[in-house]
């Protein structure tokens, strides 16, 4: 059953038309990877799902209610979680606390369900050692844990990273892979934006490619990357840079 | 450096027990002084509160004092009740203007609210001295507080500036605190990960104009006189400033050490009357410089050390017993 459903999702800046029409399912449990070259809107899109921004047109239908008027505040605590691209951590709250925010606010629990709960997140992406440190103190790969460590924290239903991967070593790239793979036995659905097609390829049940403003192709991993409009899409953006 | 917990204990009791006898053996000339930099101290907590952990830059805190002093003035002057009764409207008088006040200046930017707390605090002065009842410009004697001896003054302003350094502790220990910081280092991801940002700034607003407010009141009962030009002044919110800058904004010390600094300055400057704003500005803008933080963000850099700590720790999960210790029982 679809757990999400995006239909005709548009938005414009000015004249500058970055979703055009984005249609796609997500499946409870599943993980949609998105690729697309730079650019393409995949972070404006993610967004618009969470409510940062207002589509122009097009509707996100979610376990079967239509939810593209609601705020940013409701649709957390309907179950949407979300990562940043670059790690935004609260610098001057230690990695325990930052965890604390996502369950406190997010979730709306008590100060103390939201400690335990912490130690429990932080445990599971590998931060225990560090709870007490102060994220702006943190490594590139530790800031991109806590970044899913605060989603987390807020019980999401949908995760939705943007290029948790991104600039991670390979074996790092694995720890990332296992904590999905976690949380996905535990009933949680994720879109997974990425730029390393690898990475697409290991980590995902399905794989979407976003270009000129729309879905141009989506499928099995290994049938999309392999796919004529993909390998247009990314020569074409080789030849730009 | 590193204390823990009793110790940090240990040395505020005794400087509470040390601050709560200074009326048996300080001289008149030192507890007046240090009337004041309770007061002031719970001026530059609230400031603090609002500018170092909402985000909230306000140039408009006179208004508070005045209304505070206004209210006081009015309910033990005008209407002759007791000056509790004062001291106990004024605060929420103070919190229902604010209440009022952030409906229009909240709506907007950061830079609306600093702009918007200032013209508002100006429309005050305009309003109160050309305000018949309150005796325009002249101003009045509040003699309610004659009864009050040194000691009373000096127990008064002791809880106010202990009271609003625990406020403010305590506030940030809570969950509303948790928010405060989270807001305080990054606003648009604090909104993102649930913090209700108008809400949390607004709660701010109303606990510094309470407390700011109770400020200004007993500042003007214990003076005796209350006149708009000096009670809206802003004066008094760039002393705020001065003393939250120097001593080190987003601290809970901060404030504290700058009272102490400011008032002991302001006593000494005394004799150097017309030079003394100079002054002032000279070591605010050397501190910036040399220590943007403040001196205890300074100090807290160079050895972590923090008084009142707002840091919640992890709570260790329970070890398994070491074998030596079950063979010890056996
Ligand atoms: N808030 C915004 N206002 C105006 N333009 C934006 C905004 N956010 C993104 N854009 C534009 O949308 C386009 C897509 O950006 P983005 O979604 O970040 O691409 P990517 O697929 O690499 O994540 C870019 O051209 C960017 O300039
Ligand atoms: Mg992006």
């Amino acid at each position: 059953m679809a757990i999400l459903s995006v239909s005709g999702l548009a938005i414009s800046f000015g004249s500058n038309h970055v979703l055009k029409s984005v249609n796609f399912e997500l499946n409870e449990t599943e993980v949609l990877g998105v690729i697309g070259p730079n650019g393409a809107g995949k972070t404006v899109m993610l967004n618009i799902l969470t409510g940062l921004l207002k589509p122009t047109a097009g509707s996100i239908v979610y376990m079967g209610a239509d939810i593209t008027g609601k705020s940013l505040y409701d649709r957390g605590r309907m179950g949407f979680g979300r990562t940043f691209q670059i790690p935004r951590p609260f610098e001057k709250l230690t990695a325990y606390e930052n965890v604390m925010v996502g369950g406190i606010f997010g979730d709306g629990l008590s100060e103390k369900a939201a400690g335990s709960k912490a130690s429990e997140i932080l445990e599971l992406i590998g931060l225990y050692p560090k709870a007490g440190v102060f994220a702006g103190k943190l490594g590139l790969l530790d800031r991109k844990r806590l970044e899913i460590g605060v989603a987390l924290a807020s019980n999401p239903k949908i995760l939705l990273f943007d290029e948790v991967a991104g600039g991670l070593t390979e074996s790092e790239v694995v720890e990332i892979l296992n904590i999905v793979l976690k949380l996905k036995a535990d009933g949680v659905s994720f879109i997974w934006i990425e730029h390393v097609l690898k990475t697409m390829l290991e980590g995902t049940d399905r794989v979407m490619c976003l270009a000129q403003g729309r879905d141009v192709v989506c499928g099995l991993p290994a049938e999309v990357l392999a796919s004529k409009e993909v390998s247009e899409v990314y020569l074409g953006a080789d030849e730009d840079e | 450096m590193k204390f823990n917990k009793p110790i940090k204990v240990a040395i505020s009791v005794l400087i509470l027990i040390v601050l709560l006898l200074m009326p048996k053996w300080g001289s008149d000339r030192f507890i007046n002084i240090f009337i004041l930099i309770f007061l002031y101290m719970s001026m530059g907590q609230m400031w603090n509160l609002l500018a170092g952990y909402a985000g909230l830059v306000s140039l408009g805190q006179q208004m508070f004092i005045g209304i505070g002093g206004y209210t006081v003035a009015v309910v033990c002057q005008s209407y002759n009740l007791p000056l509790w009764v004062g001291l106990i409207v004024a605060p929420f008088v103070c919190t229902l203007c604010a209440l009022i006040i952030s409906l229009p200046i909240f709506k907007m930017s950061g830079d609306f609210f600093t702009i918007g707390s200032w013209i508002v605090a100006e429309a005050m002065l305009l309003f109160f001295t050309n305000w018949s009842f309150v005796k325009y410009g002249f101003g009045f004697t509040i003699s309610a507080g004659r009864v009050l001896t040194l000691t009373h003054r000096y127990i008064m302003a002791l809880i106010l500036g202990i009271g609003s350094v625990l406020v403010v502790y305590i506030a940030l220990r809570t969950k509303f605190g948790l928010g405060i910081m989270a807001m305080r280092d990054n606003e648009g991801v604090s909104k993102v990960r649930g913090v209700k940002i108008y809400r949390t700034k607004l709660n701010c607003f109303l606990i510094s104009a309470f407390i700011t407010g109770l400020a200004g009141g007993a500042m003007h009962l214990f003076d005796g006189y209350i006149q708009p030009y000096a009670a809206f002044s802003i004066d008094w919110t760039v002393t705020m400033v001065f003393m939250v800058i120097i001593g080190g904004i987003g601290t809970i010390e901060g404030p504290i050490l700058g009272a102490f600094i400011y008032v002991f300055l302001r006593q000494y400057l005394l004799n150097f009357p017309g030079v003394s704003m100079l002054i002032f500005g000279a070591i605010a803008l050397i501190i910036i410089l040399l220590a943007p933080k403040g001196i205890v963000g300074l100090l807290q850099d160079r050895t972590g050390f923090e008084l009142f700590s707002v840091r919640r720790s992890i709570k260790a999960p329970k070890l398994p017993d070491k074998p030596e210790s079950a063979s010890q029982n056996t």
